[in-house]
C-alpha cells in the first residue's frame, strides 16, 4: 500500500509494509504510479537489482528507487510488480514492460530520488516510509 | 510560515542578519543572507522555509560576501532555488545542493527575420506539430539519436562544440553561448557509468515538467537601443528553447551527494541539513564532483544545440526556406543551475571564487569579456522563461549586478501543485483558453495542460520587475508565446 504525497512543487509518497521489504516493494509501485498515472502495468520482463547495504537504510531506499529510475531511462522501462530481499545487501526483482504513453497513461517524469524529509519509521504494525522525487 | 527576521537595508533589499540563530537555535552563520525582492512580494516568500535555507546556506565554510536569494526564490533541496552562494576559489568548498539536480538547466533563445504579419495561425500550428514530431519530448521521451560510448565522452568534454562538429548547427552559434557552450574543465573519467547510459538513452530531447520549446512573438520593447544590438524588434517571430542536462546530469548530482556526504564526516564539515553536503573545492572529492558536473553542463549545451538543429531543420520544412534565410541565429544562452569559478569584487579586492547559482542566472554588465564581443557595450542578454502561455523575457546584465556575484532571477516558480490544478481544470479547457489567446499548444497530453496551467505559476512579471528595481538586470523585451510544444 502506498499514498502519493504532493506539496507545491513538488511529488513523493508514503508506503507502508509489515516489512522493510514490504515498504520498499511499495515505494516502488508508488514511484511508478506517479510516472503512469497510476497505468496498469504488465509483468512482460524481469529485472534483477543488487545494492550492497552498510546499514544505513535511507541511503538503502534512495539507491533501491534511483536504480529504478535508471532502468526506467535507458531500456524505457515501467515495472509493476516488486520483490526485495535484504540481508547483507539487498536482492530485488522488478518486474515490468516497455512504457507506452497510451496503454500506461502519461504521469510525471521524476528527475531524482531525494533525501529531504525522508523517513523509514517503525512501529507495531509495521513501517512506514515517506520519500520526496524532484521533479 | 518563516518567521524569522528580514530588515530592509535598501531598495527590493531584505536582509536576515549574522545574528539570527535560526529555528532551532544554534544556526552559526558566517555572513549576512540577503533576498531581493519587493515589498509586496514579503507574504509569498515567508510561507515557506526558503528563507530558513538561505540563512543555512551562510554555515557554509568559505562563503564570501552574502547568502543571496533572487526574487523568484522558494524552497529547494538543501539550498533555495533562487539561491546565489559564492565561496573562496582557494580555501571553500563546493556542493551539489547549489547546483540542484538539472545541472545546467537553460535557456536559449533564437531569432527569425520574420514578423508576425509573416506567419498566420495556420503556419504556426503546422510549425508546432512539426517541432512536436522532431524533437523528442515528455515522460519516457528517448534520445532519436544513438550515441556510442566514445561519442558519448566527446558530448561531456566538448559540449555545444561537438554538436555542431557533428553537424547540428552552425560555427557562430558557439560564439552567443555562456561559456561558448562548453565549461573545459569537464572530464568524463568522473562520470559513472550509470550517467553515461542515462546520458546516451536522452541525448537531444527535451523532457518534460516546466521544460518547453515556444515559437513567441516579440510584444514589447522596453530598451530600443539593447534590442537592436540583440538583433530584436518588436512583433519580431522568436523561439526559445528551456531545458537541461536530462537523466544524464540527475544521475550525476545522485552519485555525488552520495560521494560529497561522506566527505562531510571525512573534513568535519557541521551543516544545519544533510542536503548542503559539500566538500573543499581543493580536495579530491569536490574536484571530482567539479569536473563531473562540467561534464553534465557540456551535455546540457549539446542537448540544446541538437534541438536547435531540429529547430532550424522544421522551420525550413514547413516554410520551404533555408535557416540561413530565415536568419535563425542564436540570440543567447544561459544556464540557471550551475557553479562556475568567476572573478568578482569582494570587500574591495578582486577574488576567484566558486558561484553557485541554483534558479539563477548569470547577469555580466557591459565590458566584462566574458560578454561576447557584439553585445559587449550593452551587457550579457539575459533569458527568463515563463510559464506555458505567460509571457517570458529578455533582459540585459548589470554592473550593478555585481553586487549578487553577477547574477540575477531565473523565472517563476509554482504556486498550486500539480494534484491541485488538476482538480480545478481540464487539460481541454486550458487549450480552448490559450487558443482563444492565440497561443496554440500541443501538449504531450491533455494532463499536462491541467498541470501546467498559467495559474499554477508565480506572475514572472512581478520577479523581472524586482530584479529590475533592484538594479540587477534591465528588461529590454517581453515575448509572448504563439505556440508551445510542452512535454
Amino acid at each position: 500500500m502506498y499514498r502519493i504525497i504532493e506539496h507545491t512543487a513538488d511529488v513523493g509518497i508514503e508506503a507502508y509494509g509489515a516489512t522493510i521489504e514490504e515498504a520498499f516493494e511499495n515505494a516502488a509501485k508508488g514511484m511508478f504510479a506517479i510516472i503512469t498515472n497510476d497505468g496498469h502495468i504488465e509483468s512482460k520482463q524481469k529485472r534483477k537489482i543488487e545494492i550492497d547495504f552498510d546499514e544505513d537504510e535511507e541511503i538503502l531506499l534512495v539507491d533501491w528507487l534511483t536504480e529504478l529510475l535508471y532502468l526506467h531511462d535507458v531500456e524505457g522501462l515501467v515495472f509493476g510488480e516488486f520483490e526485495v530481499r535484504i540481508n547483507k545487501k539487498l536482492v530485488g526483482y522488478a518486474y515490468g514492460e516497455k512504457y507506452d504513453r497510451q496503454k500506461h497513461g502519461y504521469g510525471i517524469e521524476i528527475k531524482a530520488v531525494t533525501y529531504h524529509m525522508l523517513e523509514i519509521k517503525r512501529n507495531k504494525k509495521g513501517v512506514t516510509i515517506k520519500v520526496l522525487f524532484d521533479i | 510560515m518563516w518567521s524569522g527576521p528580514l530588515n530592509k537595508v535598501g531598495d527590493y533589499r531584505y536582509e536576515i542578519p549574522k545574528s539570527y540563530r535560526g529555528i532551532n537555535g544554534n544556526l552559526k552563520m558566517k555572513v549576512p543572507a540577503l533576498i531581493y525582492a519587493s515589498d509586496e512580494m514579503l507574504p509569498a516568500i515567508r510561507k515557506d522555509n526558503a528563507p530558513e535555507q538561505t540563512a543555512n546556506v551562510a554555515t557554509l565554510p568559505g562563503i564570501v560576501g552574502k547568502s543571496l536569494a533572487m526574487p523568484d526564490i522558494h524552497w529547494g533541496y538543501g539550498f533555495p532555488i533562487g539561491g546565489v552562494a559564492a565561496t573562496d576559489a582557494e580555501e571553500g568548498v563546493i556542493s551539489p545542493g547549489g547546483v540542484g539536480f538539472d545541472i545546467n538547466c537553460g535557456v536559449r533563445l533564437v531569432r527569425t527575420n520574420m514578423s508576425i504579419g509573416d506567419i498566420n495561425k495556420e503556419t504556426i500550428k503546422q510549425l508546432v506539430d512539426e517541432l512536436f514530431r522532431n524533437v523528442p519530448s515528455g515522460v519516457g521521451s528517448q534520445a532519436k539519436v544513438r550515441l556510442n560510448k566514445m561519442q558519448l565522452n566527446e558530448v561531456l568534454e566538448m559540449g555545444a562544440r561537438w554538436a555542431v562538429e557533428n553537424g547540428y548547427g552552425w560555427e557562430e552559434d558557439l560564439e552567443y553561448l555562456e561559456e561558448n557552450g562548453c565549461m573545459e574543465i569537464a572530464d568524463s573519467n568522473y562520470v559513472s557509468e550509470k550517467a553515461k547510459d542515462r546520458g546516451k538513452a536522452q541525448v537531444g530531447s527535451l523532457g518534460a515538467g516546466n521544460h518547453f520549446l515556444e515559437i513567441q512573438r516579440v510584444a514589447e520593447i522596453f530598451d530600443e537601443e539593447a534590442a537592436k544590438v540583440y538583433g530584436i524588434e518588436k512583433d519580431q517571430i522568436v523561439v526559445m528553447i528551456h531545458t537541461g542536462s536530462r537523466g544524464c546530469g540527475h544521475q550525476i548530482c545522485s552519485d555525488y551527494l552520495r560521494v560529497l556526504e561522506q566527505a562531510v564526516r571525512k573534513y568535519n564539515i557541521s551543516l544545519p541539513d544533510r542536503q548542503l553536503a559539500c566538500a573543499p573545492l581543493k580536495s579530491n572529492e569536490g574536484e571530482r564532483y567539479f569536473k563531473a558536473m562540467a561534464c553534465a553542463a557540456n551535455f546540457a549545451w549539446a542537448n540544446r544545440q541538437m534541438i536547435v538543429h531540429w529547430v532550424r531543420e522544421s522551420f525550413e520544412r514547413v516554410l520551404r526556406q533555408n535557416a540561413e534565410d530565415m536568419e535563425m541565429h542564436i540570440v543567447y544562452d544561459v544556464c540557471h543551475n550551475i557553479a562556475k569559478i568567476e572573478e568578482h569584487e569582494v570587500d574591495g579586492k578582486k577574488m576567484e571564487v566558486c558561484v553557485h547559482r541554483k534558479g539563477a542566472t548569470r547577469s555580466f554588465g557591459p565590458g566584462r569579456k566574458e560578454v561576447p564581443a557584439k553585445y559587449r557595450n550593452v551587457g550579457q542578454p539575459v533569458l527568463i522563461p515563463g510559464d506555458m502561455g505567460t509571457e517570458s523575457y529578455l533582459l540585459k546584465g548589470t554592473n550593478q549586478a555585481e553586487e549578487a556575484f553577477g547574477s540575477t532571477c531565473h523565472g517563476a516558480g509554482r504556486v498550486m501543485s500539480r494534484a491541485e490544478a488538476k482538480r480545478r481544470w481540464r487539460g481541454r479547457e486550458i487549450a480552448h483558453m490559450l487558443e482563444q489567446k492565440g497561443i496554440y499548444a500541443h501538449p504531450a497530453s491533455w494532463i499536462v495542460m491541467a498541470e501546467e496551467s498559467p495559474d499554477a505559476y508565480k506572475d514572472v512579471s512581478q520577479v523581472v520587475s524586482a530584479t529590475h528595481g533592484a538594479g540587477l538586470s534591465l528588461k529590454v523585451a517581453k515575448m509572448i508565446p504563439l505556440g508551445v510544444v510542452k512535454g
